[in-house]
């Protein structure tokens, strides 16, 4: 009951965020009734997506401090999970995720005791090698698709498909992503205000003194970093349902690893609303500038260029992103 | 039986003994100072007794288990708080939220570790600075949230290392305060390392003096500060035959 309480109660935060929020759900659930284009669908998608990878990637990250850039092994796991199940046995969406779930949680333990030794550049250098290495092993094994990847044929379905999630437009995925946002945002709410929330803060401070204070520093590093997993999990067996076409190198890539801890960084890691403010800015510009720019020839990696020297900008500025700059001003405000 | 027995303890770091095979026995309300020049080996011992440090050889038994083998984290959960000499306040937790994690310990929730901490908090007069961050306030009122947090845990015994450490004579007099309301209103066993004396002297009932890894002397404040061996670790051998006269 007090877990449920916690996860809609945003009252610690100011009615000015409150409303600057409530306007963006409100636009967030008319926005496919207005007309766009198929880009601004597809990009507006891509942003929930990103959230909620970031808003994972924020709780063992942000709030924990253990800077992770393999979570795109995780997105694989999902989505590679999900599009098996699909192809070869017809199992639905809602059955193949919370497995997929289950498989990723499994691997996050397998991978997260030995990492959770190390600690700083070491861990973050070593989560880089552990979802490479798990890349190309999927690459080579021919049970899913190795390099080639996977296709689900949208054929076989009859759209809309709502227990496979196989839709012909847009809109479907739309909402069904819009769901895990604000189930999303539900779940980080309540976790920056648990017991593993506060751990994990305390931790981030100074481990030996969370561990004078009875926290298990190891398990609760692990235990977040399962949590963290979920959450990209999940989106990665959306991801393969809405995309259709996965191949390791798209999936699980470095690059989406880092874009992963990137927006969450520059967003303002740490807070709740870090990781959306972050994937709010880099999704579409990263979407734009690769329209706009990337036909070019000569200017292709520009917008890598680009997202690479505002991140220097904000950490220059405030390490803790764009978010940090708000909560210094408000601050300072109020002395 | 003592609630805390410390029977042999050595430990080595490398080739150099910190804490060279220290006994002593803390009973159930005592308030207990440790004192000893700088590196004669105070914190580790803390740091051994708290579980941060394995020890090199030695039995550590805390309220009638061994806990020699066990950990940091295991230890504190058993009712041994501590807080820490340095301690870098870096971090984004207010005041209330430091002491929340503490109470966080015994409950997993958050309403209740809330109230717990406010409660704390009004116990040790910080309830006006609940909402800055640590390293906003000034540290006198930085080591006392770190009491308080520790307190949060509901411990048994409170280990304070150097709670006083730089602070002018009216900031000591409010931790003085404080760690007597730990000692007498929460009924907290304490034991502290400080270097400042005139805190010592005052609040100890028993002193534990540490020279080089080794125990030198264990006695009431008044012994401690007339014996020759304490004075000799901190003034010199040439202090004690000059003035031999004066300290008998």
């Amino acid at each position: 009951m007090e877990t449920l309480k916690n996860a809609f109660d945003f009252s610690d935060f100011p009615r000015i965020d409150l409303t600057v929020a409530g306007i963006f759900v409100f636009l967030f659930l008319i926005f496919p009734l207005f007309p766009h284009s198929a880009f601004a669908m597809a990009t507006m998608i891509q942003f929930f997506m990103f959230s909620l990878y970031g808003m994972g990637w924020n709780t063992i990250g942000g709030y924990g401090g253990q800077v992770d850039l393999g979570k795109a092994q995780y997105v694989g796991i999902g989505a590679f999970t999900t599009a098996v199940m699909l192809i070869r046995w017809n199992i639905p969406f809602w059955v193949s995720m919370p497995i997929g779930v289950c498989f990723a949680v499994i691997w996050s333990f397998m991978l997260g005791y030995p990492l959770f030794r190390l600690k700083g550049h070491y861990f973050a250098i070593a989560t880089i090698a552990a979802s490479l290495v798990l890349k190309d092993l999927f690459e080579v094994w021919d049970f899913v698709g190795a390099a080639r990847g996977l296709e689900i044929s949208p054929v076989k379905y009859n759209p809309p498909d709502f227990l496979h999630l196989i839709f012909k437009e847009d809109i479907y995925y739309y909402y069904v992503i819009l769901v895990f946002f604000f189930i999303g945002i539900l779940y980080v709410n309540w976790f920056r205000k648990s017991r593993l929330g506060f751990q994990l803060r305390s931790i981030k401070d100074n481990e030996e003194v969370a561990q004078s204070l009875g926290i298990n520093v190891h398990w609760a590093k692990i235990k977040t970093y399962a949590i963290a997993t979920a959450f990209v999990s999940v989106v990665g067996s959306f991801h393969a349902c809405y995309i259709k076409n996965i191949e390791p190198e798209d999936t699980m890539s470095l690059d989406i690893s880092i874009l992963i801890a990137l927006m969450a960084m520059l967003g303002g890691a740490g807070s709740l609303w870090g990781p959306i403010i972050g994937a709010g800015i880099l999704i579409p510009m990263k979407s734009y500038l690769k329209e706009w720019l990337g036909a070019q020839a000569g200017l292709v990696g520009i917008d890598l260029i680009i997202y690479g020297a505002i991140i220097m900008l904000v950490s220059a500025a405030e390490p803790r992103g764009i978010w940090g700059i708000v909560e210094k001003v408000r601050r300072r405000k109020a002395k | 039986m003592a609630l805390l027995e410390v029977h042999n303890l050595t430990k080595n770091f490398g080739g150099l003994t910190a804490n060279d095979n220290i006994s002593f026995q803390v009973e159930k309300g005592d308030l207990i100072g440790i004192i000893g020049p700088n590196g004669a080996g105070k914190t580790t011992l803390f740091n051994c007794v708290a579980g941060l440090h394995p020890i090199s050889s030695g039995q550590i038994i805390f309220d009638g288990k061994d806990i020699t083998e066990l950990k940091s984290h295991e230890v504190a959960r058993l009712g041994m708080a501590r807080t820490f000499q340095v301690y870098a306040a870096s971090g984004d937790l207010s005041v209330l939220e430091n002491v929340m994690v503490g109470c966080f310990m015994r409950t997993s929730s958050t309403l209740a570790a809330k109230v717990k901490a406010k409660e704390i908090l009004k116990e040790f007069k910080l309830e006006n600075l609940s909402d800055y961050l640590l390293r906003e306030i000034p540290v006198a009122a930085q080591k006392r949230v770190t009491m308080a947090t520790a307190v949060g845990t509901q411990p048994k015994i409170l280990l304070l290392d150097e709670v006083a450490a730089g602070l002018n004579s009216s900031e000591i007099e409010e931790i003085m305060g404080t760690i007597r309301s730990i000692h007498n209103k929460l009924a907290i066993t304490v034991m502290l390392i400080e270097h400042v004396m005139e805190l010592v002297m005052n609040v100890s009932d028993r002193v534990i003096v540490i020279d080089s890894g080794k125990k030198i002397a264990e006695g009431n404040p008044e012994d401690i500060s007339n014996n020759p061996d304490v004075i000799k670790a901190y003034l010199g051998e040439r202090y004690v035959q000059e003035h031999s006269a004066e300290l008998r």
